[in-house]
């Protein structure tokens, strides 16, 4: 299958090979050619395809081909050595070091920050305040369900504080979403606990994402690791918190040197055509990835572990229960948190 | 470095400087932004941003609102029309000194042209440069709309000027956006108007957008005619349909027409409008020299952002050679991105 994706209206369409084939052959040649070419017997389908881009607003038909439309330039940049920053939260861990400071003023665009145990409001509210005066757009909250911390209260810190503009509550009594904020800021109850790193790294169609950013990077970098940072429980600096490898504790490292260091920057440069099966997937440049928890750990260039899509037959399985993934779950100490 | 980028801006509602100064800071670019809402904290003349400091100028806002208020006793809509006016005279008195006090050929744009940018004229040049543009006309009677109804079947009418929003007692908001004109609601129009702005309505195939940056025109088609809401103005957004709007490439010989027009002019950025009609033909329809590029950049990916902070970045060094100064050692960039934030 191939995927047709509207990146402007975050949207993607799953069609069979010969459908794109046919748009392909329909970006250089008139309809009547695109006929000729497939035989009249397919001008009904033709036709079908050509209805249904021009429903979704995909296309337009017109006398005469227009190559003033040119192909959307597929580069990426940003203006931040590192983009995203995932912070597992330790109170015992001193926040203030230089390291810590430096970090954000690399004008860093988002941040998640994970609780994995109970918090209070006010603990959120004097860490989340130290990104006063940063150039921090967007931070993601990751907390544990807590009775007393009603939408109510939640509405009045994502108020206070505007940089706040996504939280998911784990370990829920039940699975729903809210949005407070006038409906800006959605509120995720998941109902199983999010309490340590193990737990990341699915790929599932519901985490695909259709826009110009995913995209774009994925041509050139790993939208996993590329330009991301993190900080884990307990205050060691790696790509993710899943990651074996750590590069220095934030009370004594020098960011300059994380960031210059090549074990650190190699993972940003695998591509979704570097790896073995994401190369052929139809959903590559929309998906997640994962490089922490892979299905070969000897090869870091093997699927993702936590993938049950198979591309070559279209279909999705139980990726915990496929028997040529059962060694690396072991290798990976996986079992427990999944069965 | 010595000499540092001005750019000159309003604190708020201003994505596209935010994202050009956090492009500046990337590139180690030394800059200065200056937000009209800074001109309450000068204390003196000699605060304003000092022309020998400067190596080039980016003027893309005056200010958002002022940080201060002032009433009469008793205040009626007249009077508070009156002295908003004034303020604003009044600031724009401070504000354009910059412009005598920071050498012309600093600026990206020529400061004084922009402030007065006519579109009468702009039209005019456009077809001296032998570009294309709508048939044009100032009129005050509906008697000369019918006779230039004999000609084209459809005209609209637009401001001579800009596009404001009005809002009356109760609250009740009247947007003033591009009106068509045709023999079925002609009978609306009064006998003596006061002078409006009339042009043949061209019948759209999709608008464009070009962002003119140092030569090179980066554009964007937008098509907005299936959708019956913005088939006059694509200022009337649809947030359920949004537009469709992708990158788009002008034939060369009207890039280098719209270069021309540009130079003229004293402009190295703008944005220029243009509309293609039915049959294909192109039709330009006016500058904004100071115009929003961050609706073309990002979803035709252009980097527009990036490449204005390397021009400027390029002016700093052209200063350099021109003066030859020996390099003084300064602090750089150490500049607040987001000088608006408590």
């Amino acid at each position: 299958m191939s995927l047709l994706c509207d990146l402007q209206l975050r949207r993607y369409y799953h069609i069979p090979n010969d459908t794109a084939d046919v748009y392909l052959f329909l970006q250089q040649h008139a309809i009547e050619e695109c006929v000729a070419h497939y035989g009249e017997d397919n001008r009904e389908t033709i036709e079908g395809y050509i209805d249904f881009v021009i429903s979704r607003e995909l296309g337009f038909k017109d006398h005469q081909l227009l190559p003033e439309l040119t192909p959307l330039d597929l580069s990426w940049d940003r203006y931040a050595d590192v983009t995203n920053v995932i912070i597992e939260y330790n109170d015992a861990i001193d926040y203030t070091a230089s390291f810590f400071r430096e970090l954000f003023d690399l004008h860093v665009q988002a941040l998640e920050i994970r609780y994995y145990h109970a918090v209070s409001l006010d603990n959120i509210r004097a860490f989340v305040e130290r990104f006063n005066g940063t150039t921090l757009k967007y931070i993601k909250l990751v907390l544990p369900y807590d009775k007393s911390q009603d939408l109510q209260l939640l509405d009045k810190l994502v108020k206070q504080y505007p940089r706040i503009k996504s939280l998911l509550i784990h370990s829920s009594p039940e699975l729903r979403q809210d949005k407070i904020f006038d409906g800006s800021v959605p509120v995720v109850f998941f109902d199983r606990p999010v309490n340590s790193c193990t737990a990341c790294g699915e790929i599932r169609a519901n985490y695909f994402v259709s826009n110009l950013e995913l995209f774009t990077e994925s041509q050139h970098y790993n939208t996993c690791l590329n330009r991301k940072l993190s900080i884990n429980l307990n205050g060691y600096i790696k790509n993710c918190p899943s990651m074996q490898e750590d590069f220095g504790h934030i009370t004594t490292a020098s960011l300059r040197q994380v960031l210059d260091n090549p074990s650190f920057q190699r993972y940003g440069s695998i591509r979704k055509d570097d790896i073995a099966v994401c190369r052929d997937c139809e959903f590559r440049h929309v998906c997640t990835d994962c490089r922490a928890y892979v299905e070969d750990p000897e090869d870091i260039h093997s699927k993702p572990l936590k993938c049950g899509y198979d591309p070559y037959t279209n279909e999705w399985e139980e990726w915990t229960q496929h028997p040529m993934k059962q060694t690396a779950i072991a290798w990976y100490g996986l079992k427990e948190t999944n069965n | 470095m010595s000499q540092k980028i001005l750019i000159l801006s309003q604190s708020h509602l201003e994505s596209t400087t935010d994202h050009v100064c956090l492009w500046m800071d990337y590139l180690q670019i030394p800059f200065l932004r200056v937000n009209g809402e800074d001109f309450f904290q000068f204390e003196n003349l000699g605060d304003l941003p000092d022309n020998t400091a400067i190596a080039a100028v980016w003027y893309r806002r005056k200010i958002n609102s002022y940080p201060v208020e002032y009433s009469l006793k008793q205040p009626d809509f007249h009077t508070q029309y009156t002295l908003k006016r004034f303020l604003i005279d009044e600031f724009n008195g401070i504000h354009s000194f910059l412009f005598h006090t920071i050498d012309r050929h600093k600026w990206l744009n020529d400061p004084i042209t922009e402030d007065r940018l006519n579109k009468l004229h702009v039209l005019a040049l456009a077809r001296q440069h032998g570009i294309p543009t709508p048939f044009t006309e100032v009129v005050t009677t509906s008697v000369a709309i019918a006779a230039l109804l004999e000609n084209y079947r459809e005209l609209i009418v637009k401001p001579l000027s800009e596009c404001i929003f009005l809002e009356d007692a109760d609250g009740d908001q009247y947007k003033m956006l591009t009106k068509t004109i045709n023999s079925a609601n002609l009978r609306m129009v009064p006998e003596k108007f006061f002078p409006s702005l009339v042009q043949e309505k061209i019948v759209k195939k999709f608008e464009i957008r070009t962002f003119y940056l140092d030569g090179e025109c980066y554009s964007m088609a937008i098509f907005s005619q299936n959708n019956r809401k913005t088939k006059e103005d694509f200022r009337n957004y649809d947030t359920q349909r949004p537009n469709r709007t992708v990158p788009y490439k002008l034939p060369v010989e009207l890039e280098k027409k719209l270069d021309g027009l540009m130079k003229s002019l004293g402009f190295r950025t703008g944005s220029i409008d243009l509309m293609v009609d039915m049959e294909g033909q192109y039709h330009f329809l006016e500058i904004n020299p100071e115009g929003q590029f961050g609706m073309v950049s990002y979803p035709c990916n252009y980097y527009l952002e990036k490449k204005l902070a390397r021009l400027l970045h390029k002016s700093i060094s052209h200063e350099e050679e021109i003066h030859q100064q020996p390099q003084r050692k300064e602090r750089t960039a150490a500049v607040a991105v987001f000088p608006g934030e408590s």
